[in-house]
């Protein structure tokens, strides 16, 4: 059976989950209003509060105990409905940023934990290639030299020469690089060099002098080839890290939209 | 009224059901691995790969309370090359990324501080989880206070009950935030691309004297998901060894140990005795020997290279020691001399060659790393990117290098103390955590301070000049060793093949010295340090002995400075001119960058900030790396 588009929608689900917040305390017959002076400490209730207990003493408390913790907790009941009778709640800066803390909670718990379809993950990626393409390879062979004036003056000799290597000055730099990924330049070149090569066609000729943080390179750029889309099965576990983080961050702020809207902000200028 | 969260579980749960049952998206089988057969590797290691070893995230109990929000997820992005925005609202993104990441968040009380943060108040019984409680609500200045306190107490030995004392549910809580973290790391595992290596901080801090190590592991989730990390409260390190003895043995595995921070040890570090002061055994030896073959020897608290007390004649010797030589960690015991020994590293390493001598076995023969020991989540070791040793002192808040520290700023240490941290380079053939991990075994790394030089050394007995005009690298490989290699002396010289490349995107290089350590025929320690080949060594002769100055470009009005002083790469072929036969040695590279301004410069121009006389005359300084050494090692013992 399939499910409406609809039901997938995570401002659907926002809604729907505050729905049945709303249904569960009125089923529950609990009273919103603070205004209510009847505190009922029913089953359930008791059995959380032995929870409790037993979770920070390692064993389940004696009936007395019990009783005590009861009655622990109903003064601290007492005392919240009090507080909030007299708005304490309100210019109280930890309730406030706990409050709002919970509510982004809400609307990204899902997809914190989801594990979207591949259907999901498939339309992700058809949205944004260029995140899971392949890095830009380059093929190149590079020369260096201490000066701007020792490079320019080798061009004319490098080209055509076939004992180009011999005719840099000497460095601990690979002269020769093939379908290299673009981080595997930079971590060996720099980002000064890898700007530069940007600027040039590839071709068999020498160019430059192009600068880096080394000095100077004279550079034969035998191909530059832009990174190619990679197949869905190849990138999935990427794709799912991508649609995690930004789908937690979407959600938040459609949530936060939703609810804003229903504002008038007004801020003195 | 009931718990919130239990309305948040229905609301999840209710939510969960109209998303159905999707289907899970699995991790790539060579992604869960150690990695090894998933990659083509070169013949040699012919590039060091770059990382970070000691990062901490939202799950340290110290780092969540200082305030970080990024978890694991965050962390790896940003270190694989990913925007992220910092948790006080910075983007942040690595101009280069790096090679590999581990994780180290401390074992003890893992996620606690989190939970502490999370509990209903109602449920916490103690008074002073209830006050660190309220204070972490409170505002981050005064969840920064409480963290304060909780290292202080770690430190003491005086943390409440229930923090980490409630064995079942701490121990429950460690699985679950390991196995959601290890499952994170085969995520952002990629054979080739970037490497996630799981590990964890054993935190021993005896008295406040740290004695801290870094576990690292080789594998992946499926042999990692078979332990949980070790916590260190009431532990000796013979139990540390045991745990990774039986990792070992239960998984098939393989797991190593960092030591960090001796220079907050009080002397305890590289003792020459047994912990409780007996005479060392071999079987101590031998068995820290093989649990950490290396140490970190720079971070964000400071320089362990060596000091001025144990290394009068060496000039570079006070890097990053100010603020931290006053103490043990908390400053809750000050440091004397005598301690120094046993708290820096050169002289551990000087140490290691007599107990080798008496005992047969060398205990200190560890190569070395840099690392960051960040608590923000973000795995930054340069000066101009320096986020902060902590969430309280990311780089938006103006007087952090001003401002007091969370430890001993009574006794005189601040934020200016603090480096910007260091890197770890490993020569790898691959990038891949059996590769990297493997290099680290077999002592293959090297640290810096931050920038990214490329240092070769290689040791031999036939090494010449005209190596250089071949493939040096082979040669090197071929006829002799790498670093964190051994030389066994055959009454032969041993000579060096040395290369260092400046960071291709930072400052030029001033020098590179050899350190050289030796036992003497009396049994006496001896060391040096040579300076092997410097920038403008025709304009720069010896005076009386000494290199001058390479020079100081940095503008202090302005935090710059230019590549016009020093070189572009510094190589030599070097022969010990105090070679002895029969001497046990080892030989490890420093490799000075010209002088630059450090992060504190930057922010004094950034915000306006006059700094007191001392933090400027520190704010420019000579960045460096520390190559692994090369032992010349000896047959026979005594």
């Amino acid at each position: 059976m399939r499910r409406p588009d609809w039901t997938g929608e995570p401002l659907v689900h926002f809604l729907v989950a505050g729905a049945v917040i709303f249904a569960l305390f009125a089923w529950r017959g609990e009273v919103a209003d603070p205004s209510s002076r009847t505190i009922s400490v029913d089953r359930e209730q008791q059995a959380q509060i032995a929870l409790g207990f037993e979770r920070m003493m390692q064993r389940p408390p004696t009936d007395a105990e019990l009783d005590s913790q009861i009655e622990r907790f109903v003064r601290d009941e007492v005392l919240y409905r009090e507080a909030l009778r007299l708005g304490l709640d309100r210019d109280d800066a930890v309730v406030r940023r706990r409050l709002a803390q919970k509510m982004d909670m809400l609307a990204s718990a899902q997809a914190e934990t989801a594990r979207p379809s591949d259907a999901v993950l498939h339309a992700w990626l058809r949205a944004h290639p260029e995140r899971f393409a392949d890095e830009t390879r380059y093929s190149l062979d590079q020369l260096w030299f201490a000066s701007e004036t020792a490079a320019s003056m080798a061009v004319e000799k490098v080209n055509g020469a076939n004992d180009w290597q011999q005719l840099g000055q000497p460095i601990s730099l690979p002269a020769s690089l093939d379908q290299a990924a673009r981080d595997e330049v930079l971590a060996r070149y720099g980002e000064q060099f890898l700007a530069g090569i940007d600027r040039l066609d590839p071709g068999e000729q020498w160019q430059g002098p192009v600068q880096s943080g080394f000095g100077w390179h004279l550079v034969r750029l035998r191909a530059r080839k832009p990174g190619e889309p990679r197949p869905f099965s190849e990138v999935a576990e990427r794709v799912e890290n991508d649609w995690r983080t930004s789908t937690i961050a979407v959600r938040r702020e459609e949530a936060y939209r939703l609810l804003r809207d229903a504002y008038r902000v007004e801020i003195a200028r | 009224m009931r718990n919130g969260m239990v309305y948040a579980a229905t609301l999840v749960a209710g939510a969960a059901l109209l998303a159905g049952c999707d289907k899970a998206t699995s991790i790539p089988q060579e992604a869960r691995g150690d990695g090894e057969g998933t990659i083509e590797l070169a013949e040699y290691p012919d590039r060091p790969y770059w990382g970070d070893t000691h990062l901490h995230t939202d799950n340290s109990i110290d780092a969540f309370g200082f305030g970080v929000r990024l978890g694991p997820e965050e962390a790896l992005r940003f270190a694989s090359g990913e925007e992220v925005t910092s948790t006080t609202g910075v983007k942040a993104r690595l101009a280069r990324p790096l090679d590999f990441l581990v994780i180290a968040d401390h074992s003890d009380g893992l996620g606690a501080t989190r939970r502490l943060y999370d509990a209903p108040r109602l449920l916490i019984r103690d008074a002073t989880l209830r006050r660190w409680h309220d204070m972490m609500h409170e505002s981050p200045q005064q969840s920064q206070r409480a963290v304060a306190e909780l290292i202080t107490a770690a430190a003491n030995g005086t943390l409440p009950d229930g923090l980490t004392e409630d064995p079942e549910a701490q121990a429950e809580a460690t699985r679950d935030i390991w196995t959601t973290q290890l499952e994170t790391l085969d995520r952002y595992n990629r054979p080739g691309k970037f490497t996630a290596l799981a590990g964890f901080e054993w935190t021993l801090m005896p008295d406040g004297n740290n004695l801290h190590r870094v576990v690292m592991f080789r594998d992946g989730s499926n042999r990692t998901r078979q332990v949980v990390p070790y916590a260190s409260i009431d532990t000796r390190v013979e139990q540390l060894w045991d745990y990774m003895d039986a990792y070992a043995k239960k998984t098939g595995g393989q797991v190593l140990a960092i030591p960090h921070n001796s220079n907050v040890s009080n002397g305890l570090m590289f003792e020459l005795t047994m912990p409780d002061g007996g005479a060392m055994t071999a079987e101590y030896a031998r068995r820290r020997a093989r649990a950490e073959p290396i140490v970190e020897i720079t971070q964000i608290k400071g320089d362990s290279e060596t000091h001025p007390l144990l290394s009068p004649n060496d000039e570079f010797a006070s890097f990053g020691v100010a603020g931290w030589e006053l103490g043990n960690l908390p400053l809750t015991q000050r440091a004397t001399p005598e301690m120094a020994g046993g708290s820096y590293i050169r002289e551990a390493l000087k140490r290691g060659l007599s107990i080798e001598e008496q005992l047969g076995v060398n205990p200190y023969a560890f190569g070395v790393v840099g690392s960051t020991d960040s608590h923000t989540s973000l795995a930054t070791g340069d000066e101009d990117n320096f986020f902060g040793k902590h969430t309280g002192n990311e780089p938006a808040i103006k007087n952090r290098s001003l401002a007091s520290q969370n430890l001993g700023t009574r006794e005189g240490r601040f934020g200016w103390h603090y480096l910007a941290g260091g890197y770890a380079a490993a020569w790898a053939r691959g990038n891949t955590r059996a590769e990297i991990f493997d290099a680290f075994q077999r002592r293959e790394v090297y640290a810096t301070t931050g920038p990214r030089m490329v240092v070769r050394l290689f040791g031999g007995f036939d090494f010449t000049e005209s190596d250089w005009t071949g493939d040096w690298v082979r040669a090197g490989y071929k006829r002799g060793v790498p670093m964190g290699g051994t030389l066994k002396d055959k009454g032969k010289v041993p000579v060096f093949l040395i290369s260092a490349l400046k960071d291709p995107d930072g400052a030029n290089l001033d020098r590179v010295q050899m350190v050289k350590g030796w036992v003497d025929a009396s049994g006496e320690l001896h060391e040096r340090v040579y300076d092997v080949v410097w920038s403008d060594m025709n304009k720069r002769a010896r005076r009386s002995g000494k290199v001058p100055a390479v020079g100081d470009t940095v503008d202090r009005s302005t935090a710059t400075y230019t590549n016009s002083i020093g070189a572009a790469e510094l190589r030599s072929v070097w022969r010990d001119p105090d070679y002895r036969q029969g001497q046990r040695a080892f030989y490890y590279l420093r490799v000075l960058e010209i002088p630059t301004p450090r992060w504190t410069l930057y922010d004094a121009v950034r915000f306006g900030i006059k700094l007191p006389a001392d933090a400027m005359a520190d704010a420019v300084a000579q960045e460096r790396a520390y190559s692994s050494p090369i032992w010349l090692k000896q047959k026979k013992h005594k």
